[in-house]
């Protein structure tokens, strides 16, 4: 007998076990909680915008939201793939429509607002809010990803971190006071980005198992 | 058994872990082990690791399969799903050992310096490492063992020397080498301790 039966004999003997919940259960949960928590943030640390009533009627706020909610689809489908061994690249093609709504801002900007924002601060602010609103979506996205099996622990960290600054920037719409597509586009992108590097690099260190 | 076969049994023998059927599971992961023992042993002998690893890397496999067998979707083929946590423990678990390696033949300063330091400088380095052992001494031993260990007088000159008989020497330098033997002890567990570890590896 060697000391790999005794550990297969150690293994089987936890047949049947109370199955932790399937992945798409847990991203789920995951997904809604962190836009919760940054739904909180916004409410209480950045205030939604003082025209929010009128806001949310124009063209402006509905390309925000459906360019964050296009990320969010697409970042958590590719999630879902980063963190299941053996699954189908063709996850991938969910970000589609997020590059879809991503070239449009960008091409097409109707309201012919300034893309440094309305501010000498917008940038900074747009972008440093977006990282705040994703920290907490950070941490339980990584959760989720331990929970799961990634296989490739840099990309998976880099879609986590994607998916978390979806999260905020979708969270950020309410507060957000540029409405120019280009501006939307860009800069909710380079905190995308930005996020993405500091989710590979973390992901490097914590998800391996 | 085909590849269709296989999948077939290990995507049965996994359904059946989770209504707790144990015996297919027991034998599942049995045939699993065979199977990557088998594939893995010359990848491993080829990555530079020895054959004998052969077994912690597919000890290591079989916890990461039971581990993460909720990731797999059981509407989706067991294989695929397999291969890819194989593959990525195959990886890591190479990737450990590399860093183990570079460790053990890492070259720290120290011990660059005793490759470059003059051979002149090596006695009195050496004069002053006995004077720094020979200090857990009392003061009368120390004489004594100088005397003899180090300037290689005879017992008779030194008990004439010191005004004693050849007897006492002898046992003062008896105490002072079980001292010595002592105090050698208790600094090799304290600094060598790595460099034993270190060995035992090599």
């Amino acid at each position: 007998m060697t000391s790999t039966d005794d550990l297969i004999r150690c293994l089987s003997s936890a047949a049947g076990a109370p199955r932790s919940a399937s992945l798409h259960a847990a991203l789920a949960v995951t997904i809604a909680a962190s836009l919760a928590c940054a739904l909180l943030l916004v409410f209480s640390v950045i205030g939604i915008r003082q025209d929010f009533a009128e806001m949310a009627l124009r063209m402006p706020f509905w390309f925000k939201l459906a360019y964050t909610g296009a990320l969010v689809f697409g970042t958590s489908v590719v999630a879902l793939y980063a963190a299941t061994p053996g699954a189908s690249a063709t996850a991938l093609y969910a970000l589609a429509p997020a590059v879809f709504f991503l070239a449009l801002g960008v091409t097409f900007d109707p309201t012919g607002f300034p893309i440094m924002g309305r501010t000498n601060t917008a940038v900074a602010f747009c972008l440093s809010s977006i990282l705040f609103l994703s920290l907490p979506a950070m941490i339980l996205t990584f959760v989720f990803m331990r929970r799961g099996a990634p296989t490739q622990p840099f990309f998976a960290g880099a879609i986590g971190g994607m998916l978390s600054a979806s999260i905020g920037a979708m969270a950020y719409t309410l507060a957000c006071k540029n409405d120019g597509t280009a501006f939307v586009a860009t800069w909710y992108t380079a905190a995308w980005v930005i996020m993405a590097a500091i989710g590979a690099g973390v992901g490097y260190r914590v998800l391996r198992w | 058994m085909t590849v269709e076969e296989r999948e077939l049994r290990w995507a049965e023998a996994v359904r059946a872990e989770r209504s707790g059927k144990t015996v297919a599971y027991e034998r599942m992961l049995k045939e699993v082990a065979t199977a990557l023992r088998r594939s893995l042993a010359p990848r491993v002998v080829r990555a530079g690791l020895g054959a004998h690893e052969v077994e912690d890397l597919v000890q290591e496999i079989l916890i990461g399969l039971h581990g993460k067998r909720h990731t797999w979707d059981s509407t989706r083929p067991f294989l695929p799903w397999l291969h890819a946590i194989t593959r990525y423990k195959l990886i890591d678990f190479a990737r450990h050992r590399r860093r183990e390696t570079r460790r053990r033949v890492d070259l720290p300063l120290e011990d660059w310096l005793e490759i470059v330091e003059p051979p002149a400088d090596k006695a009195n380095h050496s004069m002053a490492e006995v004077d720094r052992h020979l200090a857990v001494l009392p003061v009368s031993q120390r004489k004594i063992v100088r005397a003899i260990a180090v300037e290689g007088e005879s017992v008779r000159d030194v008990a004439l020397g010191f005004a004693t008989s050849e007897g006492a020497v002898r046992v003062t330098i008896h105490r002072a080498i079980r001292r010595l033997l002592g105090a050698a002890e208790r600094t090799s567990t304290i600094e060598a301790a790595p460099r034993n570890e270190h060995d035992k590896h090599r």
